[in-house]
């Protein structure tokens, strides 16, 4: 097999990146589950090193923490006339990434930052990437039982940066290679 | 005499053995004195010569059983009575039917009946496939697959690429009697088309029990006293009571089988009775709710239904419910059943007539039914004191339809990147054939597919020549709020331009949609898309005319999605105002409130694009633009030949 360039490895790490977590995202989405524990609002390394809380914008409303999104998600779900909770249906119909910042240090632990660890350099150079992705799909409101139910179109946007507990510890149980630092959509 | 066959015929589970296996054996060969067994145990008994390894893995004595294992066919013809309703229902439920398998032909052959080979048990069938296979077997073992006799007929199924070899025998003689092989495309008929003609005439029995039950003129289907109708008594209906919940959900079943399409079957029934049938419990008839769910009146009186858990399996059914009847049963007597029954049925109006709710209300209680999208705001622009990205979008736009190579020349710099992802779902609008072979729409191409490389342009350059290939766009006017929506916050952690540390970045979302033409594949229409920039500081060396910013992402997503209403969360009934041609529209007359820092990046806009002064770049916009760039952009064409020299920096 042919040996990919430093850029092309780092495309396909951003393609791999972008995929696992848009199926992470949108199955806990349309399984009514919540997506706070994505964002960098509640990592330690990113609180330490004081970096702001996530930008949520929603449908043009600014949304204070990823809390408040998940709250906004229950409430979206809700039928109103039975009140309980419904079934809303996110269905990725595309998704692109580009690579945005190719060597992303910040929060990064200290060899990191200062990159005096050569092997850790090399072994995160695929690792340390800022990203942005666009995802576009459709919104189902409802299960057909009830007749035709609403549909919307969604464009998702969001800004990837490294989860370092994932990067610096290749064991690391947890699944969330990136944390969402941005996160703006769209549905109409 | 001829050894057992089992349900060969049509059981459809027999793989067809594999006309490939030329090896072992091979070539043609006499029956076997033992036949083989597939895996059902179902007697192979016409398996060429080293057959292929699943009819030569059963070759023991497996198969001898399969007579007793599998009844025989004369089960199937028994009609006791006790099975009609069983056979009814799989006759109902049996949905569509015809699907033959692709690599599969089906052939018919007639002439069997004149053949002296009709005296065996059988009727001939196991020794004419023999000589079929025999026969066609000339150059390699053809093996035949499900078979069946259905009067003077026999079908077969064989391997596409047999059956030449088979249509080959037509004319050849066998047993006395000259067969004609024809292909076919009918569907091939199965051993339990032989029970749905006794469900035939269960069907048209209960048909008639519903013709005679229907009130046309009040779109009513009458089932109420089913125990005392004559036709349904006569066939056993009633002799148990899984017996009568099976006939009801055939008699339902059929009913809204009249019908063709829904609208129709919500048309043709709109009420039922089910009066006096002695219900203790909905669950009894409960398939109503499922075939027929548009009814509006519902008599469910001088039944036993004493509480409201008797009704809850049908809660929230039945959405255009509007009449409910209810008298006679215990349930009335209970103090809160009325209050309770609204909220399962949201157009309920009318319960044992009386009114218990207004068209208002249901109206209210309909828009309910379902979980409700998030409400919509327009355009959220964070983009600090500059207002970098209200004035980029004003400039971009425009100038992407209007000059692509200067666009990008001017923002893009060598690590731009840029890429297109078409969302090719529906179709229903433009096709996207321009558009597919650059489309970098990673979740269909897969992370691993080169092209994600091969598409993603970086560059100011490439991007310029990919822009170029491009149909060319026209994008409404910034004008128009409610032809945008543009969402737009600073990030910080960019790498800095100049070596280390972090810059501030820029995130510009802009939805909306814009107009093509496509004169290579001559088609014009309206796109709707996504647009994601990333902004961030210029690089110190990008050659001159320099931007205090660059483009470092722009991600363009197309697709074809038409909201139903205007994105910027307007009323519906605007869409109702005549739109009055946005050209010919006089400006807004209120002034614009621009602070002095966009309007000194307006006007250096304006002289960069135009060459004029600042003070005539000046006038320019703040003239009958009122600070709108592409409105003065346009002007100063308009003006151009009538400006003095003076006007422009260069004068000579």
């Amino acid at each position: 097999m042919a040996t990919i360039s430093k850029d092309e490895a780092i495309i396909r790490s951003s393609g791999e990146a972008a995929r696992a977590f848009t199926d992470w995202y949108y199955t806990q989405l349309t399984d009514g589950k919540p997506v706070s524990s994505c964002y960098v609002n509640t990592n330690a390394k990113y609180l330490a090193a004081s970096h702001p809380p996530a930008d949520i914008c929603i449908n043009g409303q600014v949304v204070a923490t990823p809390e408040e999104w998940d709250a906004l998600l229950e409430q979206q779900r809700l039928i109103t006339f039975t009140q309980q909770k419904g079934k809303v249906k996110y269905e990725v119909e595309g998704f692109d990434v580009h690579v945005i910042n190719k060597d992303y240090r910040f929060a990064a632990p200290a060899e990191i930052v200062a990159a005096t660890d050569a092997k850790m350099m090399q072994r995160t150079e695929d690792a340390r990437l800022m990203m942005v992705v666009t995802v576009a799909g459709s919104v189902t409101f409802g299960g057909k039982e009830k007749g035709t139910p609403p549909k919307q179109h969604f464009s998702d946007v969001f800004v990837l940066v490294p989860n370092w507990d994932y990067v610096t510890r290749p064991k690391f149980k947890g699944h969330k290679r990136y944390l969402v630092a941005s996160h703006t959509y769209r549905a109409y | 005499m001829a050894p057992p066959t089992g349900p060969r015929a049509g059981t459809g589970r027999a793989p067809p053995r594999g006309p490939r296996a030329t090896g072992g054996g091979g070539g043609i060969q006499k029956r076997r004195a033992n036949p083989r067994t597939d895996r059902d145990g179902d007697v192979s008994m016409d398996a060429p010569a080293g057959g292929s390894g699943r009819g030569g893995l059963a070759s023991g004595g497996r198969g001898r059983g399969s007579k007793d294992a599998r009844g025989g066919r004369g089960a199937v013809n028994s009609r006791t009575a006790s099975r009609v309703v069983q056979n009814l229902q799989n006759y109902v439920s049996g949905g569509p039917v015809g699907k033959t398998q692709s690599n599969m032909a089906t052939l018919k052959i007639h002439g069997m009946s004149n053949s002296k080979a009709t005296g065996n048990r059988d009727g001939g069938l196991r020794s004419l496939l023999t000589f079929l296979e025999r026969k066609a077997s000339k150059d390699k073992a053809v093996t035949i697959g499900k078979s069946i006799m259905d009067g003077d007929y026999v079908w077969i199924t064989v391997r596409k690429d047999d059956a030449p070899e088979i249509l080959r025998l037509n004319g050849f003689t066998y047993a006395g009697a000259p067969l004609t092989i024809t292909e076919t495309t009918e569907r091939m008929p199965r051993p339990e088309d032989k029970i749905s003609k006794a469900a035939e005439e269960t069907k048209q029995k209960l048909t008639a029990v519903l013709a005679a039950r229907y009130n046309p003129e009040l779109k009513l289907l009458d089932l109420s006293s089913l125990g005392t109708d004559p036709i349904l008594s006569s066939m056993g209906t009633f002799d148990s009571k899984d017996r009568a919940e099976k006939a009801f959900k055939v008699l339902v079943v059929i009913a809204s089988q009249q019908y063709k399409t829904a609208a129709e079957k919500r048309e043709g029934i709109q009420a039922i009775s089910l009066a006096s049938n002695g219900l203790n419990d909905v669950m009894q008839v409960f398939t109503l709710a499922t075939s027929l769910p548009d009814i509006k009146r519902l008599d469910l009186s001088s039944n036993n239904l004493d509480s409201l858990s008797k009704i809850s399996k049908w809660q929230h059914r039945f959405q255009y419910l509007e009449e409910l009847h209810l008298t006679g049963n215990p349930i009335t007597t209970q103090p809160d059943f009325v209050a309770e029954l609204i909220k399962w049925f949201p157009s309920l109006q009318n319960i044992n007539g009386q009114i218990v709710r207004s068209p208002q209300e249901v109206t209210e209680a309909l828009k309910g039914m379902h979980p409700t999208p998030l409400p919509q705001f327009p355009s959220n622009l964070r983009d600090g004191e500059a207002n970098v990205a209200s004035i980029f979008v004003q400039v971009f736009f425009p100038m992407f339809d209007s000059d692509r190579a200067r666009l990008a020349a001017e923002f893009y710099d060598d690590d731009s990147w840029f890429s297109i992802q078409a969302i090719a779902n529906s179709g229903r609008n433009l096709p996207w054939k321009t558009y597919l072979k650059y489309s970098r729409n990673v979740h269909k191409l897969g992370e691993k597919n080169p092209a994600t490389v091969q598409r993603l342009f970086t560059g100011g350059n490439l991007i310029a020549d990919m822009w170029k290939a491009l149909p060319s766009t026209r994008h409404p006017s910034m004008e128009n709020p409610g032809a945008w929506l543009i969402d737009c916050h600073t990030f910080p952690n960019l790498a800095d331009p100049t070596g280390h540390g972090f810059a501030t970045g820029l995130l510009i979302t802009v939805n909306g949609q814009f107009e093509e033409s496509d004169t290579t594949e001559n088609l014009y229409g309206k796109r709707t898309f996504t647009r994601t920039f990333i902004l961030g500081p210029s690089k110190p060396s990008n050659p001159p005319p320099v931007h205090p910013y660059r483009v470092i992402s722009d991600q363009l997503t197309l697709h074809d999605w038409t909201p139903a209403e205007t994105p910027a969360g307007q009323a519906p009934v605007a869409n109702q105002v005549p739109q009055v041609p946005v050209t010919n529209a006089v400006p807004p007359a209120e002034p614009v409130m621009l602070d002095d820092a966009t309007k000194n990046q307006l006007i250096q806009e304006v002289m960069k694009r135009t060459g004029m002064t600042a003070e005539y770049s000046e006038l320019c916009l703040s003239g009958t633009a009122n600070w709108n760039f592409e409105l003065a952009l346009k002007s100063f064409e308009e003006q151009r030949a009538n400006l003095p020299p003076t006007a422009f920096i260069n004068a000579v």
